[in-house]
């Protein structure tokens, strides 16, 4: 027998006019939603792009798939697929709710052969019955929550949600099983939770009165939850891809340079406020992050601060945020609630962000508070603040350093860079110029040019592109750094930059151009990898296990994963730490804390034990902060030296 | 209240003996310029009363009109105006001789602070000698200030231990850096208001030099002698670290 619409139903279109009044509660609970996130400021909104990539700030691509299709979401297999069950399940039931309202409407044959059979019985009844699977892992899980569930914090909200979906699918499925008992032993071909209600649980006698109640039941509790999803935690299904699709296209943190020509003008009757103090300070897409984030602590479960006892959890961050922009309070001072210590305990690693499935991005947030408290409140730690002044008066952050800026290549002939002479500039930093462990790093690489014949020359006085200034939040030091390097690279004509470290190839190749300095930037593994390509280097694979610890400014924030991985295993056996590649874990020196002391226990000790149990004879990296980071950590489990630079690893493989 | 602090723009202090290199008799021109290390905590120091008490604050330094562009970080931090006597000696009593004359130019000094010594020089002595010229109290080595009911309360920090001391009207204070006036970083804000905020430029006048010349001045020659201690115990060691260094008279 064909379905009739309202069958066994009096006044069943009661229900399909109560979605007019559903659908205005649903859209004005997102209207309220928008009002909250219109009062962050305007973002600058380029003009209309490329549609396949995007509209304006838009991108497509990211809605898609890591919006909708919830890409991210899996790498938690458990949570991941309960998700999907739940989301995927909801889209197809959605799917089949229209599909009957254009049924009842114009008639559209969807009760008829196969479609009905496969689609409308079968694809349905899997729907709701995965949808019901993955709503009681959820529960189950909301009852037993993991840490990072629990902690700083949950999310309230959840479990009413979660039951009342539970109990709408359960009466969806009581009600086919009722009209199925009633129709006098005949199942539903593909209707196989329905048909198992029928034949096992639903009295035949009582079918009829049980789906007369069960229908209604279903159809208000329906209308009640879709009314209710922008006004509870499920108002994500909406939020969450749209965060995804305006989140920032190039991989992890841009903080973007800052313009500060308002201050110079004398007549500027406001200046900007630099950086973020209170919430009116941040932009609408900061505020989407907000009220996007579903609080499930990812991005805590792998921050190196957290797991080392320090007061700092991203997700405490925003839930903090996201409480005060839920009760309105925009104007209230936010740095002492979060404290300065667990603002200034981030390293930039940006494993928060590539752990988030919503695409927040919380060091920005993070790093914005520290742009506040350095540049409007003259406050920071202490360490770093010596190591600011000495970039502001020595052009360098290594204070106190035993080394002149010439030390490093005693007894070198390195080639200074002569313009329309040379090629590339090879940029030795600050950290090698000054720190006696990472000079080795320059001395490698000036052999290894100098071996596969390039040709390159330095600055007659290393100097630092700014980066530890940034990333401590003063980007005016960085701006003010970052204009003398580019007025002297033009100087001297210079288009080709080989850099020594992650952080001065990040500087370079983000946030030089928008201050004019466009220049073509290698790291120097990519650069070591390119000679080994064109067979420059003469090198001896030795019989050596070496295991790469991914510096989070070359992977994680620019991508760089393979280049040093092929560098490596051309000279020895390439062996990964179970943390590697986009999951690293940082050394503990990003975010300008090389020159912090630590709270807690120390990062650098705990990354250096993890290279250790992978037995590897020596343990790469490819930046002169984790190298010293690393090394000084290693002191904990051996007094070998195991940690090298690749340039060092690959200049002692040259023949 | 109306404070006054001297500081001195000198070369790098933290260039590695190593790298040291001398032109004309004094630091190589080559290194970075800044303010003295304890000029800083004196204008820290300085700052903070300040803050507490509304009043003003004037910088007050001797040396070239290039010194300007680094006296500006002084008053990024907070000092109201700069007052450069310009002159080239490095006689102390020169130097304090112009620095009273750039004092008496303005009214009203409540309290003159300085570093604790000049992170070239390393004499300290300046202060001293004008506070005699001045004729009010000098005491050096002071970490915090206090001002209360028309008085001042000052702790002398010495390698032993405190000491308090009070003195009423004005006095010339030389400051050593403790944990509470770390100097702080300017304000981005303060740092284009320091550009805005003015300049006197003094010429210096004649004073009686010191009857004293220099006949040599040399870099020793460094030699790099390493002894390892050998002990487990972190602490320990650098109470034997210490020890040593206290022996050797490096301390």
């Amino acid at each position: 027998m064909p379905r009739i619409p309202y069958w066994n139903i009096d006044y069943g279109i009661i229900i399909d006019l109560l979605a007019i009044p559903v659908a205005i509660v649903f859209f004005y609970g997102l209207y309220r939603q928008w009002l909250l996130i219109k009062q962050g400021k305007m973002r600058v909104i380029p003009s209309i792009g490329n549609m396949i990539q995007g509209i304006g700030t838009f991108r497509l691509k990211a809605f898609l798939v890591r919006g909708i299709l919830n890409a991210r979401l899996y790498r938690k297999p458990a949570s991941g697929i309960a998700h999907g069950f739940v989301f995927w399940g909801m889209v197809i039931l959605f799917i089949g709710t229209n599909l009957v309202i254009l049924n009842i409407l114009f008639g559209l044959p969807v009760f008829s052969g196969g479609f009905n059979r496969w689609f409308m019985s079968f694809m349905l009844d899997l729907a709701g019955f995965l949808t019901l699977v993955g709503i009681v892992f959820f529960l189950v899980r909301r009852m037993i929550p993991p840490v990072r569930l629990r902690l700083p914090e949950a999310r309230k909200g959840f479990v009413p949600v979660s039951g009342l979906l539970g109990l709408i699918l359960i009466t969806g499925f009581v009600t086919e099983g009722a009209r199925i008992a009633a129709a006098a032993g005949s199942l539903e071909a593909g209707a196989f939770v329905g048909n198992f209600l029928a034949s096992n649980l639903i009295s035949p006698a009582l079918a009829l009165e049980i789906h007369a109640v069960t229908w209604w039941v279903h159809g208000l509790l329906s209308l009640g939850f879709v009314a209710y999803i922008p006004y509870s935690p499920l108002v994500h299904i909406v939020l969450a891809p749209v965060n995804v699709g305006f989140a920032d296209p190039a991989p992890n943190v841009k903080m973007g340079v800052m313009d500060f020509s308002a201050f110079e003008n004398e007549d500027a009757e406001e200046l900007p406020a630099l950086g973020a103090n209170k919430l009116a300070d941040f932009t609408r897409k900061r505020f989407l992050d907000f009220s996007s984030c579903l609080w499930c602590g990812r991005c805590q479960e792998v921050c190196p601060a957290y797991n080392t006892d320090k007061p700092l959890s991203p997700k405490g961050v925003i839930v903090t945020l996201a409480d005060r922009l839920a009760s309105g309070k925009l104007d209230e001072s936010l740095i002492e609630g979060i404290s300065m210590d667990a603002i200034f305990n981030c390293t930039t690693c940006a494993a928060c962000m590539e752990a988030c499935p919503v695409s927040i991005n919380q060091p920005k947030t993070i790093m914005r508070f520290r742009q506040n408290l350095v540049m409007e409140q003259s406050r920071i730690p202490e360490l770093m603040g010596k190591a600011v002044a000495s970039l502001e008066q020595r052009a360098h952050p290594f204070f106190g350093t035993g080394s002149g800026a010439a030390e490093w290549r005693k007894d070198l002939d390195v080639p200074i860079f002569e313009p329309g002479q040379t090629e590339y500039l090879l940029w030795i930093g600050c950290s090698v110029a000054y720190e006696q462990r990472a000079q080795k790093i320059g001395r490698a690489m000036v052999r290894i040019l100098q071996k596969a014949g390039t040709s390159f020359g330095i600055l007659e006085e290393s100097r630092c592109t700014g980066d530890p200034a940034k990333q401590m939040g003063n980007e005016f030091l960085f701006a003010e750094i970052a204009q003398q390097n580019i007025e002297d690279f033009s100087a001297l004509g210079i288009k080709k930059i080989i850099t020594l470290c992650p952080h001065c190839f990040n500087s370079f190749s983000r946030h030089y151009p928008k201050l004019g300095g466009e220049y073509e930037i290698i790291p120097h593994g990519s650069f070591i990898k390119i000679l080994m390509d064109e067979k420059k280097l003469n090198l001896v694979r030795k019989d050596q296990l070496i295991t790469y610890h991914d510096p989070c400014y070359l992977g994680r924030r620019n991508g760089i994963y393979d280049d040093p991985r092929t560098v490596i295993a051309g000279v020895g056996g390439l062996v990964e730490m179970p943390r590697h590649r986009n999951e690293s874990f940082c050394c503990g020196g990003g975010g300008g804390n090389y020159w912090a002391e630590e709270l807690g226990s120390r990062i650098n000790q705990q990354r250096a034990g993890e290279a250790m149990e992978t037995n590897a004879d020596t343990i790469a990296v490819a930046c002169p902060f984790c190298l010293l980071m690393l090394t000084d950590g290693l002191k904990k489990h051996t007094e070998e030296t195991k940690i090298f630079d690749i340039a060092e690893i690959v200049a002692a493989s040259m023949v | 209240m109306h404070i006054a602090v001297l500081a001195k723009v000198v070369p790098d202090y933290l260039v590695p003996s190593m790298d040291f290199e001398l032109s004309n008799n004094r630091a190589h021109e080559r290194f970075s310029r800044m303010l003295g290390l304890y000029d800083e905590n004196a204008i820290e120091t300085a700052i903070q009363i300040k803050e507490k008490t509304s009043g003003s604050l004037t910088l007050i330094s001797y040396g070239s009109e290039n010194d300007i562009q680094f006296l500006r970080k002084g008053a990024a931090m907070g000092a109201d105006q700069l007052i450069l006597v310009k002159g080239t000696s490095d006689d102390a009593a020169v130097i304090a001789g112009n620095l009273m004359a750039a004092l008496q130019s303005i009214d009203n000094v409540d309290l003159v602070l300085a570093g604790q010594q000049s992170a070239d020089m390393d004499r300290g002595v300046v202060p001293g000698i004008l506070a005699q010229m001045l004729g009010v109290p000098f005491i050096p080595q002071i970490g915090d200030v206090d001002h209360e009911n028309g008085s001042w309360t000052v702790t002398q920090i010495t390698a032993q231990g405190k000491r308090e001391l009070e003195f009423s009207g004005p006095g010339v204070l030389s400051i050593t850096s403790i944990p509470e006036n770390v100097p702080r970083i300017p304000a981005v804000r303060a740092i284009f208001a320091a550009k805005k905020k003015p300049v006197i430029k003094l010429e210096s006048t004649d004073q009686k030099k010191m009857a004293l010349n220099e006949l040599e001045v040399a870099i020793p020659k460094i030699e790099c002698v390493c002894e390892f201690i050998d002990v487990e115990d972190p602490g320990q060691a650098v109470r034997i670290l210490l020890n040593r260094l206290n022996e050797e008279r490096y301390l």
